[in-house]
């Protein structure tokens, strides 16, 4: 890869005399290093340490205090060397330079400390650039380039062919088309990130005409698993979460999934992406919305400024240094549009002058300047402040309408409560000495603050009577319900003594002589008795008395059991808090009859509020220094200018103007970020590789040309992504097969040449959504509230509803009604809690922003393909799905699983081999599950077999 | 390579606790041919593999636990004894002092509230507050003269653990792992073993692979169980089932790989499934602590309340280096020693938590004879200072930060057993003779592992990127077992 660095370094520098080129010069080794060590104290932010300023040669020919700092031709008697090989410069040892870059400068100052080019005479304050800083590939305007001439047999089918082939002396040639289903393949996961139905599949194949593979394209852009797909790369770059992040407990965001809703339309919508980009950065100036209701459109602009609202923010969590904090929320919010819009890392100047590019600090606040207005560090909303209600006016008043029905059942309910105090009150008065209780009641009803000392003293010896309160009255419920339990108990053991009671009355009314006959007669069971005894036991009834029968015999005794059984269900009667909770609903289901009341989670400048931007000495808010007008950076010349306030506004109109000027066509870094964006999910490498950073730091584009062409075609087209899309997927560089010419293997080992399509495994989302569509069990819902994510009983993030018990341990699971199994871009983003399958497949870290993913190969990866509960679960699915959809037997199964997973038949070997899998694992189950039925045995082989499928790189790969 | 070291522990492999697959002894008797040819001075080692490589020249050691004390543990209070600091306990400080926290500063000496003594035939001091440190005096080696010269937590831990100040780099364990592949089959080359009370400031950056391939990425064992996931496969899947199952995908793997025969990342995958079948039984062997006799728990402190954690992790480590890991990293709490305020408490419960199970491990080690072989390391990325912060009574006061001259201990490896090496000034604030910047550490230690500083580099961005990074980093021979 080395080589085409070189190349284009020196193409970089043609123009200049050749002969430097290979040589070591101040512009472009020298004055980089000492930018990056020195400069700090020899130059910037008026900081002339020892009267030594760097930052032009001659002045390092002048030198400091202690004199010349360079001997041209004699790097020994060159005091910057001395100071430099010593150790001693720079004196914070962590910024020393190495001995590679300590010899660059020995060779440059003893070959003669060569300059190419004229500087000024004086430096001055204001920021000053070398030619090769103006001249930095990025910063030069985009120009289309001549696209050259290929002969047929380079297989060329757009410009993309010709500019690759030709930018690199001896390609090996494209390899040969993949084959179509391949292609499909390719091409479905690419667009939709998901694979090709089978009836797709078999289509495709079937289709005989010329422009099938146009088709194809055309398919797939307007399947709506397109705007799914291609958000999901847009909400990396704009770092997009559904909660706050910052501090640990991480908040959730309710409303932030509209901007993902938002981001998925427009990619569906093939929102002009200059479009695409104001909206974001100012839709708030374009809905110029000033009160009442909404339309549509403003609505869209609005949410669209949800890009700015994505940074992490702390702002509305406890804990936390308010100063320090918001400037962190403005930060990281410039550190996204840095690296989405402009492929800068903006953030290296926060605290001074970026050390590689020519980004002096002042820019970078300058750049802050264009957000401050509406992110206003000083009058800061947070996060639930700055909510914007989707209410009509219409809504506002059915919604009033019904709180107002809710606020009159509410009256009731507190007319009843004073009721219930009432009542509660008298009983619990009846409960202390009679003398107490006037005065009780009054010290009761007595304001609290006027309350005289006997008053206060009298409750405090009365704490159940000065406790009474509407919160408490459930309390004074239980007391009831136990005074009832404590009756009832009683009046059980009355019923008895008074049975018995009248019973001993009556035999002692019994004359004596009888007595003892009446008694033997009631010892006999009734149907026992002879007739004699029935006739005596008839002459005194109130001897047989029974608690039925008790009212008959002692009218007193059984009267008191009925006051006693009527107080005790009064006492029940009374569950106040009960009743008081009726009401509280009845409330409750009035109100839900209001209009849903959705919120945008969006960016709104205050009208005619423009702070000064200040730079901040060293990155501190707190030491502010020089007020910096919005700009964007410098190096871009006279373009860079944006107006402070804008007349037709009532805000500042600075984002407008500076988002406009990003896409009035003519910006050198936005369509080539963007451009190059789109050419690395298709490809999974950038054309420039560091796609956040087109810095120095940052990797050189591969192919210039190309990236300019697609820039300039991106613009041309009306910023229309599907048209890249489009002339992308038609160049022979997006047909060919992944599989390298032997050619290709020697010259192009890294493929940096495009001798074939790269091999890709797939994104976390996309497995998982794959998995879900080959086990047939995509729910294709669109849009809303993202499917919550919760942490199992072992630790691991999984979909769910967080169900916890007062000592945070989950309780039930909460069915989530197939919600699972939608797609990914709707499953919650939480900072803190990365979906755990996302995270073992390197799902991007929000902080703040993703740029580029990583593609890691572990161990746990593999673990989770042969153990997880999940890949059992979608194993045994997809068994069940070819038991339904193929009941023939296991070839058909078989056959249908490749299809599904693959989309390809299986060979003759893979059918056979696959064949043998499933039998012997069917034998092997059968000899070790005695207890399955055949069927049983069928769906578990299946099952491991499905398991392997999904296990294998073939799968997991996009060739 | 030492043949002697990697003898031991292939003894182990072969006669241990559990049993080698023919298949799997067979690829590691095939791997060890391949270390006939070890990686030449300015090549670089294979970035898409963790086989095991030889070094750039002979080895001392083939194996690192290091103890992260994440905070600053306090040096003037543990390892280096300053009389002059309690002979003006309560003074005005006689010199400058550069602060993290202003707010709470101030000049005044705090001394050292517990009492030094010498211990050992080497005769180290050591406070009251280290007594089972103090017995393995004799096989570690103080450094008194630590420095990173950064006051904060998050540049000084990535100077300790990734070579620079700024984030992003390649934790030492990747440059390990990287420049010497993996001695294990079964398990990964690289293992973090984070506290259950959270992991330390900057979080997972002390595992990261930086911009190394994430196969040298650490791998963390979850700090309770099940301490690593999915490592159980489900009831009606073990055994016969997996192993064809495995077969199978292998060899649907290695026909797909067939048509991409130079994609790396193929083959990883490939390679991955081997490592996580062998790691299903190997890691849940290897983090089986019932196996350890009753002695070796009670030594580690394992049921006891203060100690059963961290003394567990410590027996891991040794348990995974045993097996053949190549790098193990064992850390506490975020901020566990950061002594702001209260030391008199904070200090001793600290240390009452890691003494006993750290010193454990050394002695545990050096009695299966794998100390020779295994760097130990202790210590965190600051000490503290000699005033007081927090001036708001003897039970509040706190010591802050000090990156400018702190104390570690290293043993076994081929580093020097017993004694201290360098010192701080008379109030142990600043490191003044035979200072060690982390960059000399690390030299050090590239060192023992027979590896060159300057020449274990990767290829980035089209520049070679090395741990030091054009550091001056020097070998420590005064550190050095002679």
């Amino acid at each position: 890869m080395q080589h085409y660095i070189l190349a284009f370094a020196t193409l970089l520098v043609s123009g200049l005399p050749n002969v430097f080129a290979a040589d070591v010069t101040w512009e472009h080794d020298v004055r980089p290093l000492l930018k990056q060590h020195c400069f700090h104290c020899h130059g910037e932010l008026g900081e002339i340490e020892g009267g030594l300023d760097l930052r032009l040669h001659k002045l390092l020919v002048k030198g400091g205090d202690s004199g010349s700092a360079i001997v041209p031709g004699d790097s020994g008697a060159s005091l910057l060397l001395q100071r430099m090989t010593a150790g001693e410069m720079p004196p914070d040892e962590d910024k020393l330079l190495s001995p590679a870059e300590i010899e660059t400068i020995q060779k440059w100052i003893d070959a003669g400390a060569v300059i190419l080019e004229e500087e000024p005479d004086e430096i001055g304050d204001g920021p000053f650039f070398t030619s090769a800083e103006r001249n930095y590939w990025a910063f030069q305007p985009i120009e289309r380039p001549d696209v050259p001439q290929a002969s047929p047999e380079q297989r060329c089918r757009t410009p993309i062919d010709e500019l690759i082939l030709a930018s690199n002396e001896g390609h090996p040639g494209f390899a040969p088309d993949a084959d179509r289903a391949k292609l499909l393949r390719r091409a479905s996961l690419d667009l939709t990130g998901l694979p090709p139905s089978t009836e797709m599949l078999d289509r495709v194949l079937a289709d005989t005409s010329p422009d099938w593979w146009d088709k194809v394209i055309e398919e797939l852009l307007a399947s709506p698993h397109y705007g799914e797909r291609w958000a999901r790369h847009w909400l990396d770059v704009a770092g997009y979460a559904d909660s706050e992040g910052y501090t640990d407990d991480d908040r959730i965001r309710p409303h932030a999934w509209r901007y993902r809703d938002y981001v998925i339309r427009s990619f569906e919508n093939d929102k002009p992406f200059d479009q695409f980009i104001q909206e974001q950065l100012a839709g708030d100036e374009l809905a110029n919305w000033t009160g009442g209701d909404l339309t549509e459109q403003q609505i869209e602009q609005l949410t669209a400024t949800g890009f700015l609202r994505m940074a992490p923010d702390g702002t509305a969590s406890g804990g936390i240094n308010p100063t320090e904090a918001r400037n962190q929320v403005v930060a990281d919010t410039l550190q996204i549009v840095g690296s989405s819009l402009l492929g800068m890392t903006m953030h290296c100047a926060q605290c001074h002058d970026h050390r590689y590019d020519p980004i002096p600090q002042a820019d970078y606040y300058a750049l802050r300047a264009v957000f401050e207005p509406a992110m206003n560090w000083k009058s800061w909303r947070s996060p639930p402040q700055r909510q914007i209600s989707l209410y009509t006016a219409a809504d506002r008043e059915a919604a009033s309408e019904i709180e107002a029905q809710a606020k009159a059942v509410e009256k009731e309910r507190s007319e009843k409560a004073q009721e219930f105090i009432t009542l509660t009150l008298e009983e619990e008065l009846l409960l202390i000495p009679e003398d107490e209780r006037d005065a009780t009641r009054t010290a009761y009803r007595t304001a609290k603050k006027e309350r005289t000392a006997e008053q206060v003293a009298l409750l405090k010896k009365h704490p159940t009577v000065a406790s009474i309160s509407v919160g408490s009255l459930y309390l004074y419920d239980r007391r009831r319900a136990d005074r009832a339990r404590k009756i009832d108990a009683e009046r059980k053991q009355k019923e008895v003594r008074f049975v018995e009671e009248t019973r001993t009355a009556a035999l002692a009314k019994v004359p004596e002589e009888k007595r003892s006959a009446v008694e033997t007669a009631l010892k006999i069971a009734p149907e026992k008795r002879t007739a004699e005894q029935n006739e005596l036991l008839a002459a005194f009834p109130a001897t047989q008395v029974t608690l039925e029968s008790l009212a008959q015999f002692n009218p007193e005794a059984a009267e008191e059991l009925k006051r006693d059984e009527s107080l005790a269900a009064e006492l029940r009667a009374n569950q106040t808090a009960e009743r008081l909770k009726e009401y509280q609903q009845k409330a409750a289901e009035i109100r839900k009859k209001k209009p849903n009341e959705g919120f945008l989670r969006a960016l709104q400048e205050p009208a005619g509020k423009v702070p000064q931007t200040f730079v901040f000495y060293r990155g501190d808010p707190e030491q502010p220094k020089d007020v910096v007008p919005p700009r964007d950076l410098t190096i871009l010349g006279e373009r860079s200018e944006i107006p402070d306030n804008v007349d037709n506004l009532p805000t500042s109109g600075r984002r407008l103007a500076f988002a406009r000027q990003l896409t009035d066509g003519t910006h050198p870094l936005l369509a080539r970020v963007i451009a190059n964006r789109i050419w690395l999910h298709h490809f999974g490498r950038g054309i420039v590789n560091t796609p956040g950073d087109f810095g120095r730091l940052g990797d050189r584009p591969t192919h210039p040309e190309l990236l300019d062409w697609l820039a300039a075609e991106f613009q041309s087209s009306g910023w229309s992504v599907k048209d890249l899309h489009r002339v992308i997927m038609k160049s022979t560089a997006y047909r060919q097969s992944s599989v390298a010419s032997a050619a290709a293997v020697t010259v192009d080992a890294d493929n940096v040449m495009y001798s074939r399509f790269p091999v890709q495994r797939m994104e976390s989302e996309t497995i998982r959504d794959t998995i879900l569509a080959v086990t047939g069990k995509l729910n294709a819902k669109r849009f809303g509230d993202p499917i919550p994510v919760m942490e199992d009983s072992v630790g691991q993030i999984v979909l769910g509803k967080e169900n916890l018990d007062g000592e945070r341990k989950p309780v039930d699971q909460v069915d989530l009604n197939g919600e699972e199994f939608r797609r990914s871009i709707y499953i919650q983003v939480r900072r803190t809690r990365t979906f755990s399958m996302f995270e073992a497949f390197d799902a991007p870290a929000m902080t703040p922003n993703c740029e580029i993913r990583s593609t890691s190969t572990v161990a746990p990866q593999s673990l989770f393909f042969m153990n997880s509960a999940t890949i059992v679960e979608f194993s045994n699915f997809f068994a069940d799905r070819l038991l339904r959809e193929a009941p023939e037997g296991i070839p058909q199964q078989i056959e249908h699983a490749w299809r599904l997973a693959y989309a390809a038949s299986p060979s003759d070997t893979e059918q056979a081999k696959a064949v043998a899998f499933v039998t012997a694992q069917q034998e092997l189950m059968t000899k070790q599950q005695p207890d399955w039925d055949q069927a049983r045995v069928t769906q578990e082989a299946l099952s491991v077999f499905c398991q392997a499928l999904l296990s294998s790189n073939r799968f997991l790969y996009i060739e | 390579m030492n043949d002697f070291t990697s003898w031991n522990r292939r003894q182990f492999l072969q006669a241990g606790t559990f049993s080698l697959s023919p298949i799997a002894l067979a690829t590691l008797l095939q791997r060890d041919g391949l270390l006939a040819s070890p990686i030449k001075p300015g090549e670089t080692p294979r970035p898409d593999s963790l086989e095991q490589r030889a070094p750039h020249h002979p080895a001392r050691a083939t194996a690192m636990i290091s103890l992260f004390m994440q905070g600053g543990p306090s040096q003037i209070d543990m390892f280096d004894p300053k009389p002059a600091l309690n002979k003006l306990d309560g003074e005005a400080f006689p010199g400058t002092i550069k602060y993290d926290n202003a707010a709470q500063a101030s000049s005044k000496v705090l001394g050292c509230p517990w009492k030094f003594q010498a211990h050992g035939e080497c005769g180290t001091e050591l406070s009251e507050l280290i007594p089972y440190t103090s017995q393995i005096a004799d096989d570690i080696c103080v450094v008194r003269s630590m420095h990173t010269g950064v006051n904060n937590h998050g540049q000084s831990i990535h100077a300790m653990n990734s070579g620079r100040t700024q984030r992003g780099r390649p934790a030492l364990g990747s440059w390990l792992t990287y420049g010497l592949g993996n001695e294990a089959d079964n398990l990964p080359a690289f293992m973090a073993l984070p506290d259950p009370g959270g992991i330390p400031v900057e979080g997972v950056l002390n595992w990261s692979n930086g911009w190394l391939p994430s196969l040298f990425q650490g791998t963390v064992i979850r700090p309770k169980e099940p301490r690593i996931f999915n490592l159980e496969p489900p009831a009606t899947r073990q055994g016969t089932v997996q192993d064809n199952y495995l077969a199978y995908v292998r060899e649907l793997n290695e026909q797909h790989r067939q048509q991409y025969p130079s994609n790396t990342d193929l083959q990883a995958r490939i390679s991955n499934y081997e490592l996580a079948a062998q790691m299903q039984t190997a890691a849940a062997e290897a983090l089986d602590l019932s196996k350890e006799t009753e002695a070796t728990q009670k030594m580690y402190g394992i049921g006891e309340k203060e100690t059963d954690e961290y003394g567990r992790r410590c027996l891991i480590a040794r348990r995974l280096v045993e097996r053949g890991v190549r790098f193990v990293q064992v850390y506490t709490r975020n901020q566990f020693w950061d002594h702001h305020g209260s030391i008199r408490s904070s200090l001793p419960r600290a240390c009452k938590m890691t003494d006993q199970p750290s010193a454990a491990l050394v002695t545990d080690l050096k009695q299966r004879g794998l100390l020779d072989s295994t760097v130990v390391h202790w210590g965190g990325e600051m000490g503290r200072l000699p005033v007081i912060q927090n001036d708001a009574g003897p039970a509040k006061v706190g010591r802050d930060h000090n990156t400018y001259g702190f104390s570690m201990w290293v043993a076994g490896g081929g580093f020097r057993r017993g004694g201290t090496y360098g010192a701080t000034d008379e109030f142990g604030h600043h490191a003044v003779e035979d200072i060690v910047n982390h960059f000399d550490y690390h030299a050090t230690l590239l060192h023992l592992f027979g590896l060159d500083p300057e020449h274990l580099t990767f290829e980035r961005n089209g520049r070679l990127e090395s741990l030091l990074d054009g550091q001056p980093g020097k070998v420590v021979s005064g550190l050095l077992q002679a």
